[in-house]
């Protein structure tokens, strides 16, 4: 990783005009796709990110269905304009991979053993890219699940957080992940307080390494209002606000 | 003992502390009970319940659904009712015990494409459900509309002891049977009545959880308001869907009426 120019100017301020700790801005919104159980689309600065989730439904190949729970499978994929220059829209080795670890962010959410011999099928599309793809993707995917209304313990919030400049930030956006020293994706559950996700691109001291964490936690939970608020305002409107009669 | 009514609750959301009896879509986390679904959360004397406003219909024991024959083998018929799991249809249920796959013809009695009424006899969620026909109003259905909208809109389409369904039924003078599996069939005489009462089937589904639903179908239909029909519009905009039962006897009752406007 060279670093070719600072990614912190004089003021504190980031290549895009955040401050350290800031997010960039997100938007949700969720029952976009009228075909789909469950979907969500989300903007993530400037990613754009559509997910859908057809299920609980019949398992195909049916050798794949397991007797005592429902198997959760997802696809993430990014489209060939998604990028600066063309993607190949076949799957590669990056999106093989990700999909993998999005389920497995995904998978302890989810009550599967409520639907034995059944499938669910996430699919998340990348229609703009922009750093941070595949926490925005986790962010929608549960969006989309809770709207397909599969049993969750929890919804998942994902964000990163990262080195530049030998500073901890939060939200690593595009050009901050490919010139920055680490990067840090998180997906984390906010009211069971558990981590669903971490990965690391890059080298951080013990000290550093938990500061990152924290940072990102804090991220998650800042995103968790806005997929709360998303939800609340397509199922109860303007009565977002808690409602209660005691 | 703490009550608590009409709470909207998404996954993880904590609905109450202390020891109280978990009913369905909710669970226990510590000391208190969380919901699992994106609904109404309602805690009283019975236990505490999250009335789902999303998902696919699951089946339950003795749940009254219409299904459409997708196909059969020599010993019973596969039925698609819109669930994940495909029901099955005995042929001795419609034949009787000396049925004989050699002698009796099952496409006979209902084939590919057919709808029926059923009753769903045995789920375990480890074996298909299986169905029955062989009840008071159940069976095959000869005509009318067929319509999909979301399990989880069915109480809200029936209305509090039916309310919400006769109300259509009579301002479009059609017969609308619905199964807890969000398939419905419409008939009637009148075609315009027909996709009038669609219509209405569709804003419900749409606008299921805001309150005064009642008033505007009644304007959709062209029915003139009355006061005291108005406030029960206002107040029971979710409270019809207390518990599983209720809606299962406004559904029978919609299904056992013979009444036929025409």
């Amino acid at each position: 990783m060279t670093q070719t120019k600072s990614l912190i100017d004089e003021n504190g301020k980031r290549t895009d005009g955040r401050t350290e700790t800031e997010l960039r801005e997100i938007k949700i919104n969720v029952g976009v796709i009228k075909n789909a159980d469950g979907s969500a689309f989300i903007e993530f600065g400037m990613n754009k990110i559509l997910a859908a989730v057809y299920g609980p439904r019949e398992v195909h190949p049916k050798h794949m269905a397991q007797p005592d729970r429902c198997v959760l499978r997802c696809r993430y994929h990014m489209t060939p304009f998604s990028t600066d220059t063309r993607k190949n829209p076949a799957p590669s080795r990056r999106e093989v991979e990700i999909s993998k670890v999005m389920r497995e962010a995904l998978e302890p959410a989810l009550m599967l053993q409520d639907y034995p011999r059944a499938a669910i099928d996430v699919y998340v599309e990348v229609l703009q890219a922009d750093g941070g793809s595949r926490c925005a993707g986790i962010t929608a995917a549960s969006v989309a699940l809770a709207d397909a209304g599969i049993n969750m313990r929890d919804i998942v919030a994902a964000c990163a957080a990262g080195k530049i400049n030998g500073k901890i930030v939060t939200d690593i956006n595009d050009t901050e992940d490919k010139e920055g020293e680490a990067d840090m994706p998180v997906a984390y559950m906010p009211h069971l307080d558990q981590v669903t996700l971490l990965q690391l691109d890059g080298i951080l001291d013990d000290k550093q390494f938990s500061e990152c964490l924290d940072e990102a936690v804090r991220g998650c939970k800042v995103v968790y209002e806005i997929q709360r608020k998303a939800l609340m305002q397509k199922y109860f409107g303007e009565e977002t606000e808690m409602k209660e009669e005691q | 003992m703490q009550e608590i009514r009409r709470k909207y609750v998404i996954p993880g959301d904590r609905i109450i502390e202390g020891n109280h009896r978990p009913l369905f879509n909710v669970l226990r986390a510590g000391n208190s009970l969380v919901s699992t679904r994106v609904g109404i959360a309602e805690a009283g004397r019975e236990g505490v319940k999250v009335i789902p406003l999303s998902g696919v219909y699951i089946p339950r024991t003795n749940d009254i659904v219409i299904g459409k024959i997708m196909d059969h083998s020599s010993l019973s018929w596969e039925v698609d009712i819109n669930a994940c799991f495909s029901a099955h249809l005995p042929a001795q249920d419609v034949f009787g015990r000396d049925f004989s796959p050699a002698r009796d013809d099952m496409s006979r009695e209902l084939a590919i494409g057919d709808l029926i009424t059923a009753r769903i006899i045995a789920f375990d969620r480890t074996r298909d459900p299986m169905i029955t026909i062989q009840d008071k109003d159940l069976g095959k259905i000869p005509r009318g509309e067929f319509i999909k909208i979301s399990a989880t809109r069915v109480p809200r389409l029936i209305g509090k002891r039916g309310s919400m369904i006769q109300t259509i039924e009579q301002a479009t003078r059609t017969r609308i049977l619905i199964g807890q599996n969000g398939v419905i069939v419409v008939t009637g005489r009148n075609a315009d009545g027909i996709s009038l009462a669609v219509r209405a089937i569709r804003m419900v589904e749409e606008e299921a959880h805001t309150s005064n639903l009642t008033q505007r179908v009644k304007a959709l239909l062209g029915i003139p308001e009355s006061p005291s029909e108005t406030s029960i519009g206002t107040h029971n905009a979710h409270s019809s869907e207390d518990s599983p039962s209720p809606i299962r006897k406004g559904e029978e009752s919609q299904e056992g009426k013979e009444q036929n406007p025409e």
